[in-house]
């Protein structure tokens, strides 16, 4: 688990007792926005189109039970009764007023959660494969690495006025789940002759200016890889642009040097490091941080279980739920869960107060009090024994969690959008909202199988346009949104960029525009096993544009 | 702010807009000089009236967050560039289900 020393807690209270005093001055008007904006962001508060909105963060995605019901108390309580799940994996509540914001960040520190680096030129919250210490896939639990990160960077004093923002991900699956190939600096934990080490790629991200990662060095064995990091943000630090806020983050610097003469200068910067001034990790250090995420004791199964096998039987949606939401768990006879945040109609990502404590009630009762946050802004029960899948779809379909379309169509991930961000050019939630209805029939939606359909109401890019296998880009043409569609794009070990096909559409041709883009998938593929992103790359994008145009 | 502020000639018909310092909930200035929640009160100014209105909201920090101009028609309706942003500013906005 995430380790909220009491050096932590002292910490925490301080910030929340000093923004307590700069919020009544504020509120008194002896603190100007100017003054009090930095202030605001460095506690998670931004000015949204309409309220405040506050940033939570939830370090590599992790909650327990009691946070999980803490977060549907403040929605309850200082929100309008839902929360919004964000890529980030965390979490906003966009209706929060500025008087009751030090009471609800007092609340979170009672649960040990707080807005700390959830916004601000600093080294943000390490995400991670929210199937982390589950995934039959994986070659050892990547969250102790997120939190020895944690530790290293939070406070950093080097590191708290970057150039700008930055972002890091870790991953030890070879399916890549946390789109590392788009961050500041993704790792992928490697073995090599018994030795742990990093494949270390750096300066990918999305964004107005969206570029794939470069490898750095194929091999760091982990005890180096803090001071590895240290020469990264060094350099970083040092030349990336200050001058022009489009230009500072380091994907500018990596791309402007170029990938030889930017190896080179972390390489430099690392052997220059003195022995005194390096960290050295003790390999004991690290077991004791791993020892936090010991994983779960879980009771002995067999491989399979006949109440879940008859549960399929006996009801198909529920069958249907399991060919869908379920991933495989590295312990014989579990599996994790996910529970899907994009039933139709809803905001993608948004949760009630009452869901919250739904999925609470289920950790404690069945999964061993561990949750997950997706960055497809969705919710995971990771340690589900299989003999009780069947009552824990029930429980969540009764609380209108029940959709089977993790990774599937309407499984979008969409930004907030015109209807609540004040940087917006065109409203998301809405165009996302028409997508789906075209693909409501749950059969049809599961013969179509795996599709990214992500979206963004500006160039910004924070709902991953540019790595939906589908993307689309709210864009303002003299007041009236279009829609720009990207194709071609995906987050995962293959990461690519996706391409604009053409002339934005309105937002009411948008959806057939979609369909005839997957009619013409399904009319091409090879098999049902060939999935779109597949079929796209064999065919290339131009038959698959002309689709979409077509007259429709 | 980080939206674009379109540059206003006096002349052009105007309202002062800009949030409430301490709830966020978007504000307009109304004739009487009181802020509302309703756009459809809004006050419409232009010339030197309204910069003198503008200059006195950024007076009341601890009231209003960062009031600026926005383009209305004489009769107080939302136009010009910025009109799809400030159109949904003045909308109730979605809650959980999408309804409004
Ligand atoms: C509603 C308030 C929000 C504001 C004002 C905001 C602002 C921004 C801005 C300005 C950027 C571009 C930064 C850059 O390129 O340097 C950005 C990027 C991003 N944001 Fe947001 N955002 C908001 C909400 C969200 C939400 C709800 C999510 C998650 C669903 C999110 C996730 C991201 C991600 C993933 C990126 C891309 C990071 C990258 O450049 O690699 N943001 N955001
Ligand atoms: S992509 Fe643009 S519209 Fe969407 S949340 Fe980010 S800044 Fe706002």
């Amino acid at each position: 688990m995430y380790r909220y020393d009491q050096f932590d807690a002292r910490l925490v209270a301080e910030r929340v007792a000093q923004f307590r005093g700069q919020v009544a001055r504020r509120l008194a008007g002896t603190l100007t926005e100017d003054e009090f904006k930095p202030l605001r962001l460095q506690n998670g508060v931004y000015l949204q189109l309409h309220a405040y909105m506050l940033r939570i963060a939830i370090p590599y995605g992790q909650l327990s039970p009691a946070q999980l019901r803490r977060l549907a108390e403040i929605a309850r309580d200082y929100d309008r009764g839902f929360g919004h799940f964000t890529t980030r994996q965390n979490i906003q509540f966009n209706w929060v007023a500025l008087k009751d914001i030090p009471d609800v960040l007092a609340k979170l520190a009672e649960v040990e959660m707080h807005a700390v680096q959830t916004s601000g030129n600093c080294i943000r919250n390490t995400t991670t494969d929210h199937f982390a210490g589950a995934a039959q896939d994986e070659l050892l639990d990547p969250r102790a690495w997120c939190e020895i990160i944690r530790q290293w960077s939070t406070f950093h004093p080097e590191f708290a006025f970057l150039p700008r923002k930055f972002k890091i991900a870790v991953t030890a699956a070879e399916h890549d789940r946390a789109a590392i190939r788009v961050h500041d600096v993704g790792l992928h934990i490697r073995q090599k002759d018994g030795v742990t080490g990093f494949e270390v790629w750096v300066g990918g991200g999305q964004g107005r200016t969206p570029v794939i990662a470069t490898l750095v060095n194929p091999f760091v064995p982990e005890a180096q890889i803090l001071d590895y990091l240290e020469a990264i943000m060094r350099v970083y630090n040092r030349f990336g642009r200050r001058d022009n806020k489009y230009k500072a983050r380091i994907k500018i610097l990596v791309t402007e040097l170029g990938e030889a003469e930017y190896i080179r200068q972390v390489e430099a910067e690392f052997a220059a490091q003195r022995d005194a001034e390096k960290i050295n990790l003790p390999k004991a250090e690290v077991d004791r941080i791993h020892a936090y995420f010991a994983p779960p004791a879980l009771a002995a199964k067999s491989e399979s279980s006949k109440l879940f096998e008859a549960a399929k039987v006996a009801d198909p949606a529920f069958a249907r739920w399991t060919r869908t939401n379920l991933h495989p768990h590295k312990v014989a006879g579990y599996t994790s869960v996910t529970v899907s945040l994009k039933p139709l109609g809803v905001a993608p990502g948004d949760a009630t107060d009452s869901q919250m404590e739904v999925v609470a009630g289920l950790s404690e009762k069945y999964g061993y009090g561990d949750i997950r946050v997706s960055h497809a802004q969705n919710l995971i029960l990771p340690h589900i024994a299989l003999d009780d899948v069947p009552d824990v779809y029930k429980a969540l379909d009764a609380a209108g969690l029940g959709a089977a379309n993790e990774s599937r169509i309407t499984d979008m991930i969409v930004c907030p959008g015109l209807d609540f961000c004040n940087l917006a050019n065109a409203r998301s939630i809405p165009v996302a909202l028409e997508v789906q209805k075209v693909f409501a029939d749950p059969a049809y939606e599961e013969d179509i199988g795996k599709l990214h359909i992500n979206v963004s109401g500006c160039i910004n890019a924070c709902g991953h346009h540019h790595v939906g296998h589908i993307g689309i880009l709210g864009v303002d043409k003299k007041g009236e949104e279009f829609y720009q569609i990207l194709l071609g794009g995906r987050a995962d070990e293959k990461a690519a960029l996706g391409e604009i096909v053409g002339p934005g559409l309105k937002a009411e041709d948008v959806p057939g525009a979609i369909h005839r883009v997957v009619e013409f998938y399904r009319a091409q593929r090879t098999s049902p096993a060939e999935k779109f992103i597949d079929t796209l790359e064999r065919l290339g994008h131009q038959p698959f544009q002309d689709a979409l145009y077509a007259a429709g | 702010m980080t939206s674009v502020r379109p540059k206003l000639k006096p002349e052009t018909p105007k309202a002062v807009t800009g949030w409430s310092t301490a709830t966020g909930r978007s504000l307009w200035l109304a004739v009487d000089g009181s802020w509302t929640e309703d756009a459809s009160r809004l006050g419409v100014f232009a010339g030197d009236e309204a910069e003198a209105r503008l200059a006195a909201s950024l007076k009341q920090e601890g009231i209003v967050t960062d009031p600026y101009f926005m383009e209305v028609t004489a009769d107080g309706r939302i136009t010009g560039r910025e009109s799809l942003r400030e159109t949904m500013r003045a909308q109730p906005v979605l809650a959980y289900g999408g309804a409004a």
